[in-house]
């Protein structure tokens, strides 16, 4: 992963001053270092001094010598002086502390960037990456300069940059979707491919939410590592608090717990979750429930109640929502009805989320809430059809009056043309 | 002869009269049966109603009577709205569909923001969601306090 994302020779990382007096006093680049590089003109000597035009650390004034350590000052080979604190590449350990250098001390970093965490070391110590590196010395975890594009960095704001939202799953894609480069390590590589199929990419990728999850959301970033199967329902349960909620307190959470099967996870899958439907509720045949309960088991009743509840509850308020819309296009006034009927769609939303409790009793109290919102909707449109058709009627009443009288008219003109004509004849 | 060789010339002048009144009543009969059926058409069978255009909407409630730190909700046309007077003092108004699934928020006086109570979203007083689902901002109205009367619009 190294040989294949960090240019040899240079690793800048986000983060870093090579000492404390240039930490303090930042030099910008273009002395010795950027001119020798653009001068030997070596693709591999030349790219990274280009890249780095674009690094937020540039736009700070930090040069080459902050991470690299050495004498920009000085002309030639001199400039590369390790008694002058030269490293060149950092090793992946030492990138680890060229970075937290910077990065990990709060009182220089505020005068950058004030609300920039500096946990980031610590937290990358508790991480998979963290541990193998330590541990074992694996040569292929990432480290910093492999999520952060090195020598150029950019703020996770930055659409360009490789920590911005929309390509957080690329960035860990580049190793993890990777087969080849996985080989080994026993883990799945259709993870990107799957969660891209998620509805949390939709959301984020399509409708344009940037605080839809993604993988550093489940994982953690700096500390990126599989959520426990004890506590998935904690990562799950940052914006689906009510069901996580729900879910902990259920009969399920301890079962699942026995099982060895993480909460969530069991039923919505973990990197292609799908939108949640009615369908997954029951023992039909896209039934989750049907995949450990069956129809003659006290689970697999109380699967079958839940979904004829919401199913009822549905139909009733598509049936009063329907009405009303008619009663509406035919010129009723309706709008205080179906101003009402939207508790029905609260009440749907609700037991939908109640079933997580996995008790028949939850879900009916909201069924039973909206079904009685969406009898009232009904009825209201109900009586304004019975309105209407007593309307029409007095129109077709109305017609006739108006009909018969024109005829009464015609048939009078006629008579009185008729009688200058049998005077004539007489 | 003579009478004869004038009843023609005689005649002319009550011909066009007559052509006139007789071309007068019917088109009046015509403009008269379009005039009753018309109506009776567009009666039963209505033009196609879309959402409610309702841009504005005047409030059951004087200013003097929302007391801060307290919301309610009203309605926008087929939709809820919600009306905040905030602890300071200000009216603010918001579409009280919520942004996540389309429930009615509502104003929570002891945490003093709006709350969505399906899933636990929350919005701050400027309707930004700070707080669960809700993907975006609660759509904001404007609130303008005229005499006793509290109208809400659409924003421009």
């Amino acid at each position: 992963m190294t040989a294949r994302l960090v240019p040899a020779g240079l690793v800048l990382a986000a983060l870093a001053a090579w000492a404390g007096v240039a930490l303090a006093q930042p030099k910008p680049p273009g002395e010795s270092c950027v001119a020798c590089h653009l001068e030997i003109g070596d693709e591999r000597l030349v790219k990274p001094v280009k890249a780095f035009e674009g690094d937020i650390h540039k736009a700070k004034g930090f040069g080459c010598v902050a991470c690299h350590g050495g004498d920009a000052r000085a002309a030639g080979m001199e400039a590369m002086d390790p008694a002058k604190g030269y490293i060149g590449k950092p090793g992946r350990r030492q990138t680890i502390q060229v970075c937290g250098r910077c990065h990990s001390d709060a009182r220089f970093m505020k005068q950058y960037n004030p609300s920039l965490r500096v946990d980031q070391v610590t937290e990358y110590a508790t991480s998979v990456h963290g541990r193998r590196l330590r541990e074992l010395d694996d040569p292929k975890v990432a480290t910093c300069a492999n999520c952060h594009a090195v020598h150029a960095i950019k703020p996770k704001s930055d659409p360009a940059a490789s920590i911005h939202p929309l390509r957080v799953a690329e960035t860990c894609g580049a190793c993890h979707a990777n087969a080849t480069y996985m080989a080994g390590y026993k883990i799945p590589t259709d993870q990107l491919e799957k969660y891209r199929r998620s509805v949390h990419w939709k959301t984020m990728s399509v409708k344009g939410d940037l605080s839809a999850p993604t993988c550093n959301s489940c994982h953690g970033n700096h500390g990126a590592a599989p959520p426990g199967i004890s506590w998935v329902g904690n990562v799950c349960g940052q914006c689906h608090a009510v069901m996580a909620e729900l879910f902990a307190k259920s009969v399920h959470a301890r079962v699942f717990t026995q099982m060895g099967a993480p909460g969530c996870a069991t039923c919505h899958n973990n990197h292609d979750i799908q939108p949640a439907s009615v369908e997954m509720v029951g023992l039909g045949d896209r039934a989750i429930c049907a995949q450990c309960h069956a129809a003659d088991d006290k689970g697999g009743q109380t699967a079958t109640e839940m979904r004829a509840l919401i199913d009822s509850l549905r139909r009733e308020h598509a049936k009063a929502s329907a009405l009303l819309e008619r009663a509406e296009h035919a010129g009723m006034e309706v709008s205080q009805a179906r101003f009402e009927l939207n508790g029905a769609n609260d009440a749907i939303v609700k037991a939908r989320a109640a079933v997580h409790a996995f008790t028949l009793e939850a879900v009916k109290k909201e069924a039973d809430a909206g079904l009685a919102i969406s009898a009232k909707a009904h009825a209201r449109g109900e009586r304004a059809f019975a309105e209407l058709r007593f309307r029409r009627n007095g129109l077709a009443v109305s017609l006739a009056i108006i009909v018969v009288l024109i005829a009464g008219l015609v048939f009078k003109i006629r008579q009185i043309e008729r009688r200058p004509k049998s005077r004539n004849a007489g | 002869m003579a009478e004869h060789a004038l009843e023609p010339e005689a005649m002319e002048p009550e011909a066009t009269r007559r052509s006139f009144v007789n071309w007068l009543l019917g088109t009046s009969a015509g403009a008269f049966l379009v005039a009753v059926f018309y109506p009776v058409g567009r009666y039963l069978v209505p033009p196609k109603a879309g959402e409610s255009a309702a841009a504005s909407v005047t409030l059951p409630v004087k200013p003097a009577d929302v007391r801060p730190n307290t919301g309610q909700i009203f309605k926008f046309g087929n939709r809820p709205g919600i009306l905040v007077r905030t602890p300071a003092g200000e009216l603010r108004a918001f579409s009280a569909v919520c942004t996540h699934l389309n429930c009615t928020v509502q104003y929570r006086a002891d945490i003093g923001h709006i709350w969505c109570a399906c899933h636990n979203g929350h919005f701050d007083l400027s309707g930004q969601n700070i707080a669960g689902p809700p993907p975006r901002p609660l759509d904001s109205f404007v609130v303008n306090v005229r005499g006793t009367q509290i109208v809400v619009s659409k924003s421009a």
